[in-house]
């Protein structure tokens, strides 16, 4: 401000600092009677984008515990660990460290079953540092599909060594003695095999009275992919698991082959 | 001291009346009249920090709304109306701090020399004919008196804390309370001379009837002109932005209230609310009918009842809450001023406009009344 102030200044003064006031206030005024833009945050919340990169989830029944997530993680955030059992994964852990991720989506695109996503969840608070380090698995070990899945594949492999056992037994009676000693070892072995079968699992899987065919596409969709991609990516497994694992649910996808698969299907509910 | 220094009715000292009606015999009097001060004071207390708990839950939801938020929601149920309440529980169970430097009596004296400045000013507000605690002569020259008060203990505060945020508010509080002390009390001379009184019961009396005509501010043209800049000095007085310099927190951290925390803390906080409440309420008694309104003039004009004192009394604080909205409206629209523009404003344009103002008034009393 100058030193000197003429008079015409000097009620232009007055009357600027009224007259801006006066319009401030209009303003703040207007704003005053306007409803708030804010939402009470826990109780209402905004929508949030569907491409939003919050807290991950895992789709834990697609995952096949091939660690591309972990590779491409930029920061070696995530870790996992599964045992195979064949097919089957037990899980042991799948943790996510949210001290260190940056939330780059890096880790959902080489992701081959498209099973690791990131949510629209965005807070996460907790009392501890430990609880960080946010365990994505929604349960540890197997699945109870896995679990009967495998028992299945186990009945089937046992069938398969008891068939092989058997067939080895008479080629080695054909080999020694010609005709009598050979049926007798196969029906000492053929009761035992398929006893695990009529007790356990399988029976309540699918309905226990009702037919295959109309059992068989209930968890057929669920895990029907699993079952043929699982093929092709995992072949560690014995090359017998391929019958036994189309036997109980991948029925419907292979029409061709589920006539098959469904006679020597070990679910014999009598 | 048969003054009756707590009237609370017309009648004269009401709780003494009360106390010495029901007390038995042999009570000497000045235990009663010790008594009936306590009680008092309690009141007072009581009603200092009730104007300041709302006024600061006012003050959140008016800020909040003029930036298109909620404020307070969740305390107490209603929109947060327990917010203060809990924030208050909180400030008493805080820690006493006093930091190393301090001149520590200084440091203690502050914060109770400021609220008890506001509670002598306080007791000279009448809230309705005979529902007063002192009906002092001279209220309005008592009310300026005490609310200067309150500087000395900023000063104290600011001077005692030993921080350099704290001195600086201090003496910016100081020029500040000297640049507007002259406004303030020349802009009040206006209705001063309508009335004919210092006395705030006689001032608002001389305003009784329907709305309108009786008020101050219709009476004479000088006399809105008085009325803003009473409420600019008022502003600065009561150290609200823009001119809330002493306690500038973009630049002195909290200004004088630096070092303070807890209890000792809030009394400045309460202090600055309450200075608020009384100085709208000085504006509503000076300019705008006192305790006066339509509704008043519906119940009669019986002082002695009780439904007409609380009307009355109701009024009062209806007026002095919306001087006190005026205010956090325009804290909340303007930016603070730069101390050189405060000082300016202060000795360049509100004084010589208030001496004006009062020549005018006086001029035009003289020619018309």
């Amino acid at each position: 401000m100058r030193a000197t102030t003429t008079t015409h200044e000097y009620f232009k003064n007055i009357w600027d600092s009224l007259a801006t006031t006066w319009g401030g206030m209009r303003i703040t005024g207007k704003y005053l009677m306007q409803k708030p833009i804010t939402v009470q945050y826990p109780d209402e919340r905004l929508p949030i984008p569907d491409r939003y990169r919050g807290i991950h989830y895992l789709e834990q029944e697609k995952c096949i515990d091939c660690l591309a997530c972990a590779r491409a993680c930029p920061i070696d955030c995530i870790e996992m660990d599964a045992i195979r059992h064949g097919k089957e994964l037990e899980w042991v852990l799948f943790t996510l460290d949210y001290q260190k991720c940056m939330f780059c989506e890096l880790c959902v695109y080489p992701c081959p079953k498209d099973c690791i996503h990131m949510g629209t969840e965005f807070a996460f608070v907790s009392y501890d540092r430990s609880e960080f380090n946010h365990d994505l698995l929604s349960y540890k070990g197997m699945s109870r599909e896995a679990r009967i899945r495998k028992r299945e594949a186990d009945i089937k492999k046992a069938e398969k060594a008891a068939v092989k056992a058997l067939a080895a037994a008479a080629a080695e009676s054909e080999a020694h003695t010609e005709s009598a000693a050979a049926p007798e070892p196969a029906a000492a072995t053929q009761p035992e095999i398929p006893e695990p079968a009529e007790t356990p699992e399988p029976t309540e899987s699918s309905q226990p009275e009702g037919n295959e065919e109309s059992t068989e596409p209930d968890e057929a969709p669920a895990t029907a992919s699993w079952e043929e991609q699982g093929e092709d990516s995992t072949s560690d497994g014995p090359t017998d698991a391929a019958p036994t694992d189309d036997s109980p649910t991948g029925g419907d996808s292979t029409e061709d082959d589920a006539p098959p698969a469904a006679t020597d299907k070990p679910v014999s509910p009598f | 001291m048969s003054v009756p220094v707590f009237a609370m009715t017309s009648g004269g000292n009401a709780i003494s009346e009360l106390l010495a009606g029901i007390a038995p015999e042999g009570v000497p009097t000045w235990a009663l009249w010790l008594t009936a001060s306590l009680m008092g004071v309690s009141i007072l207390v009581a009603f200092v920090s009730l104007v300041a708990m709302f006024s600061v839950w006012l003050e959140r939801k008016v800020s909040a709304h003029i930036q298109c938020r909620y404020g307070p929601m969740y305390v107490g149920g209603w929109h947060g109306w327990a917010q203060t309440l809990a924030d208050g529980v909180k400030l008493l169970l805080k820690e006493d701090m006093i930091p190393l430097g301090a001149d520590k009596p200084l440091f203690v004296l502050a914060p109770a020399l400021v609220l008890g400045a506001i509670f002598g000013a306080l007791v000279a507000l009448p809230l309705a004919p005979g529902f007063f605690f002192a009906d002092v002569h001279m209220g309005l020259f008592l009310i300026l008196a005490f609310s200067s008060l309150t500087t000395i203990g900023v000063v104290m505060a600011g001077w005692a804390s030993n921080s350099k945020w704290s001195l600086y508010g201090a003496m910016r509080e100081a020029a500040q309370v000297v640049a507007y002390e002259i406004p303030l009390g020349v802009s009040l001379f206006v209705p001063l001379m309508v009335a004919g009184t210092f006395s705030l019961t006689e001032a608002s009396a001389a305003q009784a009837g329907w709305f309108g005509m009786h008020w101050f501010i219709f009476l004479n043209p000088f006399m809105f002109p008085a009325f803003i800049i009473f409420f600019i000095a008022a502003l600065a007085e009561t150290k609200r932005a823009p001119f809330d310099l002493p306690e500038a927190e973009s630049e002195l951290v909290a200004g004088f209230m630096t070092e303070y925390s807890g209890i000792r803390w809030s009394f400045f906080f309460m202090e600055e609310y309450a200075a608020m409440f009384l100085m709208s309420a000085v504006g509503a008694i000076f300019f705008f009918g006192g305790y006066h309104s339509p509704l008043t003039a519906l119940f009669g004009e019986d002082p002695s009842g009780l439904t007409y004192q609380l009307v009355c009394a109701g009024t009062l604080i209806i007026k002095s809450f919306f001087g006190v909205f005026l205010m956090m409206w325009l804290r909340w629209t303007l930016p603070r001023m730069r101390i050189d523009q405060v000082m300016t404003v202060g000795y360049k344009y509100l004084t010589p406009l208030a001496l004006v103002c009062v020549l005018g008034a006086a001029v035009w009393e003289t020619i018309f009344a």
